[in-house]
């Protein structure tokens, strides 16, 4: 029983699917007959979206309960863990990130919930990809093993895939599923070759294993061909980490996606999806590599992820601040958002357990703000008109105050400007840096929050100190109680998580896998 | 007598100042005859707090910088609730709050500022790391609170008579800027600091960026830009800092008594000297850091052109005083000649012939600003107490008359749209009310005697003459930046005769209506301002004089500290002296011994393996 009760927060999302499914197979289309005016059969779920959306986030959030019910009842204290050690490790750490994939994956269905019937995409199926793959996402979180690593990768990647391709009429969105699928196959195939290699050279696939097997590579002086495998091992599977975490120079599906994708599954990709492959990273990365030779500046992957954290930062920052579209901003502002996750991981040199803290701090930070980000985005979009681009969102300080004001609560946060969870979540981040002495890339991330401001104020330049073109069709924001709820709540957190993240802290630092 | 009698003679200044104000005579409105006689009484209450220091009876209240702080920041949260169709509800409403705010604020002037801390308030924010919820006054920053509890209402008063449309997003920047504002002069603990310091940037820019002129973007953009730049330096420094302590003393805290305990290895000095440095020098504005300021004064509306140069430029001189000074004496110490000759050359000199060749108006005060302030932080680098001193009454001095120039700039431009000097001329014939006040705020720009002006810049020059720590540059600084005095007063009266005197050629100009009631009251504080300051100035040096001794002391001896420190390679812990100074100082968690009374011993902290500490300091006791 009590492994039921540690294995809950997984078990309910994926029972809540289910259920979810069969819901949605038996029940009666709201309209009437089950046809439409034409006479064609339609969806089951056309006209029920919101039931839908609401039933799926009600599962998310109880994901999300049972995370932090297991956290308080404390995993270490639950016997019978064993039995699914080490495929599933539930420990803080997982719970921590199932909290956070929950937390998104239901703001995310709350936000779909709106945006689905508002566009005609009123596909019931949304939501089942969507739990299944938070589903995936929390077994990520918690895969001690590289077998069941790569299943729940994919199981939440298949989700996302579809989620992209759901937009059926837009062919941006087709080329949007098809690129992130071909890349994200070629990565998993890059990771499972990494995998292969890991298991050839140390005869383990769970990541304690290798961690050991690795120790005695190195102690016992047989450097030759165990050694290289490892190597390249390491090398293939970092490569398949960073394109998850979309850091550069791996992120070039990152805008595609996010902005082909509808919103609501790209707010998904950008919160739950992200926090589950940092997830990964620190579990692989900490878990098998924190070998003391593999985690130093000389000969391990610090200097490989420093650089990417730097390429992702510059490169992300900069391109953001050049695009015309910003849902195409706010894409590769998640890029660099990677970026500054990935300084974090870095100063594992050090301290991992801080890094690893700051990490999970970050993620939530962001996975909050970002969603409110994207969120926002939906809101000021109706029925046929989209708010993507920044003169759509022209002159709305004045016409639509409130949704502004909420918009810029989350563009402060993603800035990092005080008093918001993203403010401290970059100063966690930061401080585990220098307390890695990386100085350098302290000073450069810093330096590259100030790029990062500048296009985030631009939004808010035009929200409130610009007017539209005159003629120009103006968004009007769409009117959906679940999407207001969804916004007021995210923006009460990110605010709340700036003035007092001291509890939050105190979950992200407690004991370590 | 008895009570009735006493309380008539203490209260007759109130009342008749109430009486005054309620009388002036052709106001319909029962509300704004109100209105201006709490004007009337708050001006009074403010220069009768100066004049009386009456020991407070038990100890001082220490919720007192909370509430002065939060008071605006709840209010902003509260008219989000208010509708933005009463206009009129909106503006007295906020008015009220920064009404009150500033009489709580008076009540700072009962505490004599003797040595160390005052109203200070301790709470712990985020034991993990360390960060506390540390507020404190001294005599330095207890002038930049009255500052800003002072010019925000004034500001907000006049620009509700020039702005009226969004008159919600108005009141809600200006009293989270307020509130932004006042937090940042009292925080005592480097996290509190480092977020209201950023918290003013989104209100401010908001201020430009909506209501401002045709390049407000721009400037809006231009302004956030800088200071975020320099502002991000510092918080590597910060934490920087943060984490040598941890190293040094085992514990972590964001608090400023025990950072600037600490005496870094030269390098690091350094770093964290330029970093801080940095973000004050770009904030202040210093040569070259400077251009954002006239863009963003001219783009400003008045009200925002007001609290930035009357309050907001003070927080970098306050924060270099505060924290590069205070924290990082040896290369302050050492980079003061040096910098001396960019504030002399580069901010006197440079902003004053810059000043002068401005066709605008605004733009003409901006760049005078950049002058002034090179004063004072020339008083600042010459590390003498007059210097000193001079620095922080100049500070006062400049949002006084700055404050007050951009209020009358403003007064015109409403008129007529325009700020090019060469529009106006004669206007005294038509505006003589206005040329009055015009000219006693120039001469108190300028600096002639009797006005603030003067005492500020004189001594400032007198600080100069003698400093230590300018060296052999002192003389010749001074030469210098006496000619800016004088400079001043090219660029000033060269403009008042443009504008106001001559012949009155442009037609547009026959009909210009004189100051109206809302423009008069909010000078009239500010003129009775510059004449209490300039023929009283004890009052307010007497309240700076044992914190800016302490200052210094600490200064010099940090300095000595640093030298001698200089070839090591690890940071060590100075002592603790113990005394009003290092009152709260943050004890490590788990360690409950008393710090308060620590022996000069506990200076010898420093990690295992470390080369020996330098010299300990002489345990001097604490300062009377």
């Amino acid at each position: 029983m009590s492994l039921f009760f540690a294995l809950s927060p997984l078990l309910v999302v994926m029972v809540g699917g289910l259920l979810l499914m069969l819901a949605e197979a038996l029940g009666k289309p709201a309209l009437p007959a089950g046809v439409n005016a034409q006479g064609t059969v339609i969806d089951a779920g056309l006209g029920r979206m919101p039931e839908l959306a609401l039933g799926a986030a009600v599962v998310l959030f109880a994901g999300a309960i049972m995370s932090v019910a297991v956290w308080l009842v404390g995993p270490e204290k639950i016997g019978g863990l064993e039995a699914v050690a080490p495929y599933l490790l539930i420990d803080r750490f997982t719970l921590f990130f199932s909290f956070v994939i929950c937390l998104s994956g239901g703001f995310a269905s709350l936000l779909a919930g709106g945006y689905l019937p508002e566009h005609g995409i009123e596909r019931g199926e949304f939501f089942q990809l969507l739990i299944f793959s938070a589903g995936g996402a929390i077994a990520l979180a918690a895969a001690g093993d590289l077998l069941s690593l790569f299943v729940a990768l994919e199981t939440m990647s298949l989700g996302v895939y579809c989620m992209i391709g759901l937009r059926r009429s837009s062919p941006r969105s087709a080329e949007a599923a098809l690129k992130y699928f071909m890349l994200g196959s070629f990565a998993a195939a890059l990771m499972l070759f990494g995998f292969a290699l890991l298991y050839g050279a140390t005869g383990h696939t769970d990541l304690a294993g290798i961690a050991e097997a690795i120790a005695a590579i190195q102690g016992s002086g047989v450097q030759g061909s165990a050694a290289a495998g490892v190597l390249l091992g390491l090398a293939l599977t970092l490569a398949g980490l960073a394109f998850k975490v979309s850091a550069v120079p791996f992120h070039m599906w990152t805008p595609d996606a996010y902005e082909g994708a509808p919103t609501p599954a790209t707010v998904f990709m950008a919160a739950a999806v992200k926090a589950a492959a940092f997830a990964m990273m620190l579990r692989v990365l900490l878990g098998a590599f924190g070998d003391e030779r593999l985690l130093s500046w000389g000969a391990g992957w610090p200097p490989v992820l420093a650089l990417l954290a730097l390429l992702s930062m510059f490169v992300g920052n900069i391109v953001a601040g050049r695009q015309e579209s910003v849902k195409r901003m706010l894409a590769y502002s998640s890029v660099a958002h990677a970026g500054y996750a990935l300084v974090g991981v870095v100063s594992a040199l050090r301290s991992p357990a801080q890094a690893q803290a700051s990490v999970m701090f970050y993620m939530l930070a962001y996975a909050l703000s970002t969603v409110g980000a994207f969120g926002a985005l939906i809101l000021f979009g109706s029925k046929g008109k989209e708010a993507v681009s920044y003169e759509d969102l022209a002159g709305v300080g004045r016409r639509h105050p409130a949704s502004a004001l909420v918009f810029s609560v989350f563009l402060v946060s993603l800035a990092g400007i005080p008093p918001t969870a993203g403010f401290f979540g970059k100063l966690y981040v930061f401080s585990a840096a220098v307390d890695a002495q990386l100085y350098w890339l302290v000073v450069l991330g810093l330096v590259n929050s100030v790029l990062g401001a500048y296009y985030y104020l631009k939004v808010m330049v035009y929200m409130y100190m610009r007017e539209p073109r005159p003629g120009a069709v103006l968004a009007v924001p769409m009117n959906s109680g679940l999407v207001n709820a969804a916004l007021i709540a995210l923006a009460l957190l990110v605010v709340a998580l700036g003035l007092c993240p001291s509890s939050i802290l105190k979950l992200a630092s407690a004991p370590l896998p | 007598m008895g009570a009735l009698g006493r309380a008539i003679a203490d209260f007759w200044p109130y009342v008749g100042a109430a009486a005054v104000g309620y009388a002036i005579p052709r106001r319909d409105n029962l509300f704004e005859r109100l209105s201006i006689a709490l004007v009337g009484l708050l001006s009074v209450a403010l220069i009768s707090g100066l004049w009386r220091v009456t020991p407070l009876e038990g100890a001082e209240w220490p919720h007192l910088l909370s509430w002065i702080v939060f008071l605006p920041i709840a209010g902003a949260v509260a008219v989000l609730f208010l509708p933005r169709q009463t206009p009129k509800l909106l503006q007295r409403f906020t008015l009220g709050v920064l009404a009150l705010d500033f009489v709580v604020s008076l009540y700072l002037l009962k505490a004599p500022m003797t040595h160390g801390w005052h109203f200070q308030e301790i709470h712990d924010w985020m034991p993990a790391f360390g960060i506390r919820y540390h507020v404190a006054v001294d005599g330095i920053s207890l002038w930049m609170v009255l500052l800003s509890t002072l010019f925000t209402p004034i500001a907000m008063y006049v620009s509700f008579g020039s702005i009226k449309k969004r008159t919600k997003e108005l009141c809600f920047a200006f009293l989270m800027l307020h509130g932004a504002m006042l937090g940042a002069f009292v925080s005592m603990d480097l996290f509190l600091f480092y977020v209201f310091w950023e918290l003013m940037l989104i209100p401010m820019i908001v201020i430009i960026g909506v209501w401002g002129g045709i390049e407000k973007i721009k400037a809006a953009y231009k302004f956030f830009l800088y200071t975020m730049f320099g502002s991000v330096l510092m918080l590597a420094a910060i934490l920087y800092l943060v984490w040598t302590h941890k190293q040094v003393a085992g514990y972590m805290t964001f608090d400023y008594l025990a950072l600037r305990r600490l005496i870094l290895p030269e390098t690091a000095a350094w770093l964290c000297f330029i970093a801080f440095a940095l973000a004050f020098v770009i904030k202040v504005p210093m040569f070259p850091f400077h251009t954002w300021l006239p863009d963003a004064h001219v783009q400003a509306p008045t009200g925002g052109s007001i609290i930035l140069a009357a309050v907001l430029l003070k927080l970098g001189t306050y924060g270099y005083i505060r924290f590069c000074m205070g924290m990082l004496e040896g290369p302050a110490w050492v980079s003061g000649a040096t910098l001396g000759w960019v504030a002399v050359l580069g901010g006197i000199l440079y902003g004053a012939l810059c000043a002068w060749k401005q066709p605008d108006i605004k733009r003409l005060v901006a760049y005078s600003s950049v002058a002034h302030l090179g004063f004072v932080m020339l008083g600042l680098f010459s590390a003498t107490r007059s210097g000193m001193e001079g620095a922080i009454l100049q500070m006062v001095n400049h949002g006084v008359s700055t404050g007050a120039l951009f209020l009358l700039v403003g007064v015109i431009y409403d008129r007529r749209h325009t700020r090019l000097a060469s529009e106006y001329g004669g206007i005294a014939k038509v505006m003589p009310i206005y040329t009055v006040m015009f000219i006693i705020v120039t001469m108190a720009s300028v600096g002639v005697p009797g006005t603030n002006g003067f005492v500020g810049e004189f001594m400032v020059l007198m600080g100069t003459m003698v400093s230590d720590a300018l060296g052999k540059y002192a003389t010749p600084q001074t030469v210098v930046a006496s000619f800016g005095v004088v400079l001043a007063a090219v660029y000033m009266l060269s403009v008042v005769q443009k504008v106001f005197f001559g012949p009155l050629n442009n037609p547009k100009n026959e009909h210009l209506q004189d100051l109206n009631v809302r423009e008069t009251v909010a000078l009239a504080p500010l003129i009775a301002l510059i004449f209490v300051i300039g023929f009283f100035p004890g009052l307010f040096l007497d309240r700076m004089h044992e914190s800016v001794n302490g200052a210094l002391d600490r200064y010099i001896e940090g300095r000595s500290l640093y030298l001698d420190h200089r070839g090591e390679q690890v940071a060590v812990l100075r002592g603790l002296r113990g005394g009003p100074l290092e009152k709260g100082y943050p004890k490590a968690p788990g360690a409950e011994e008393a710090v308060e009374a620590a022996a000069p011993s506990e200076g010898t902290t420093k990690p295992a393996g470390a080369a020996p500490a330098p010299a300990q300091p002489a345990a001097e006791g604490a300062q009377p």
